[in-house]
């Protein structure tokens, strides 16, 4: 038994609101065509929420089903990495606990905007090497449809709202599943690349109520994106020891198809080692992984002793990156 | 130049090859500010040229990106 405890991924789960976004629907609204969207973006569908759907319901949707695929009823902490919390206080991961059946467990939530599941992840991973807790329920969830400008071509087209979810389990360093070192960085010089100016204490009651809406650089932050999610991913490879050609499968922030060709271009790997969603649901933002996990296994394209890297970059600026084997499914739940 | 630009236009940025010359604009090859960061980070790495975006931008046609890779290429320390 190592003093430390390593932190072993034993399930995800992953949910998707059942509205779904065409291009030829946004295309109407924004005077371009569904055709300009798809070869701008790759993205060809996207989900959003309703009248009344927040976060926390797809944060609850994806916890659910990643404590179902670990076959764990409970958790001893739960984090939710978000940008859009149900509210600006308190924070949205106590709910989603107590609607989970965890009341009384650990709760907070991270904001790191699109890198926030990996600081999730490190904080859940750091909560079980710390024997804080043995069990943590660590969730990336967003409805950037209820921050976006439903004018604003640039994103509008880009985000959808989803959550996903991994389960953590205390282990040992060297089984299937243990997450590695995991590589953050931030860059505040860059702070204005991707915001939503007003609404926090710098400008609590804005002039212009378009300052509450989500705004991002999309030139400064598509090199910004590359070439950080790039060196994070090659810092996260050798801090696990491994060489990058030995990455079976490449689980980047789904940012945009053209961010993610430009990354596997950088790293100098194959195209088809990357995993990918973005056609269907968009760029989820703190779902974006764990939510690429879960669909992935769903299709059969990551499986048991997979070498997994994951990789990301978001707002503040912020980045990360891990690697981790993908864990085997246990015997008794094998299909 | 040309020729690399010309490989590097077709195999990673999805231009058609016939309609490469040198007089073509970014319009005329539907290249968008994006396809110019792309076509940024893509010279650097292949063949070890800075420029950024904004000054690709501002060179319109593939002429003119030729010179701009040209001249930033003898100009760059050995």
């Amino acid at each position: 038994m190592s003093a430390q405890h390593a932190a072993v991924v034993a399930g995800v789960g992953s949910w998707v609101p059942p509205t779904v976004v065409t291009n030829d629907e946004l295309a109407a609204r924004l005077g371009i065509s569904a055709g300009w969207i798809t070869s701008r973006t790759g993205i060809v569908t996207r989900h959003h929420v309703g009248p009344g759907t927040a976060t926390s319901d797809l944060a609850v949707e994806a916890g659910r089903r990643a404590l179902k695929a670990a076959d764990e009823p409970s958790a001893d902490a739960v984090i939710v990495a978000t940008t859009t919390p149900d509210r600006p206080c308190p924070a949205t991961a106590p709910e989603v606990a107590a609607r989970l059946g965890l009341t009384g467990v650990a709760a907070f939530d991270v904001s790191a905007v699109c890198t926030g599941f990996l600081y999730a992840l490190a904080s859940g991973q750091g909560l079980i090497a710390a024997g804080t807790a043995s069990r943590v329920l660590v969730i990336g969830a967003d409805a950037y449809s209820t921050i976006v400008d439903p004018t604003d071509r640039d994103t509008a087209v880009v985000f959808g709202d989803g959550a996903g979810a991994v389960l953590l389990r205390a282990g040992e360093p060297a089984e299937p599943g243990a997450v590695g070192p995991v590589v953050l960085g931030s860059d505040g010089e860059h702070v204005e690349l991707i915001q939503i100016p007003a609404g926090g204490s710098r400008q609590p009651h804005p002039p212009d109520p378009a300052a509450r809406y989500f705004q991002m650089d999309g030139r400064a932050t598509f090199r910004q994106a590359v070439e950080r999610m790039a060196e994070a991913a090659r810092q996260a490879t050798t801090a696990a020891g491994w060489r990058l050609d030995e990455v079976d499968r490449v689980v980047a922030h789904q940012a945009n198809a053209r961010i993610l060709a430009m990354v596997t271009e950088a790293l100098d790997l194959p195209p088809d080692r990357q995993l990918a969603n973005i056609d269907r649901v968009g760029n989820t933002g703190a779902a974006s992984i764990p939510k690429l996990l879960a669909d992935s296994v769903a299709r059969g394209e990551l499986a048991g002793g997979d070498r997994v890297l994951m990789t990301a970059f978001g707002g503040g600026l912020t980045w990360g990156a891990t690697c981790l084997t993908w864990p085997h499914p246990r015997p008794d739940r094998a299909n | 130049m040309f020729e690399t630009l010309k490989q590097i236009l077709v195999s990673k940025l999805k231009v058609p090859e016939s309609q490469v010359t040198l007089d073509a604009t970014q319009e005329d090859l539907e290249l968008d500010s994006l396809a110019m960061v792309e076509l940024a980070i893509i010279v650097d790495k292949q063949l070890g040229i800075k420029v950024t975006d904004d000054e690709l931008i501002a060179a319109t046609t593939i002429s003119d990106i030729v010179e701009l890779l040209e001249q930033r290429r003898s100009s760059a320390p050995a």
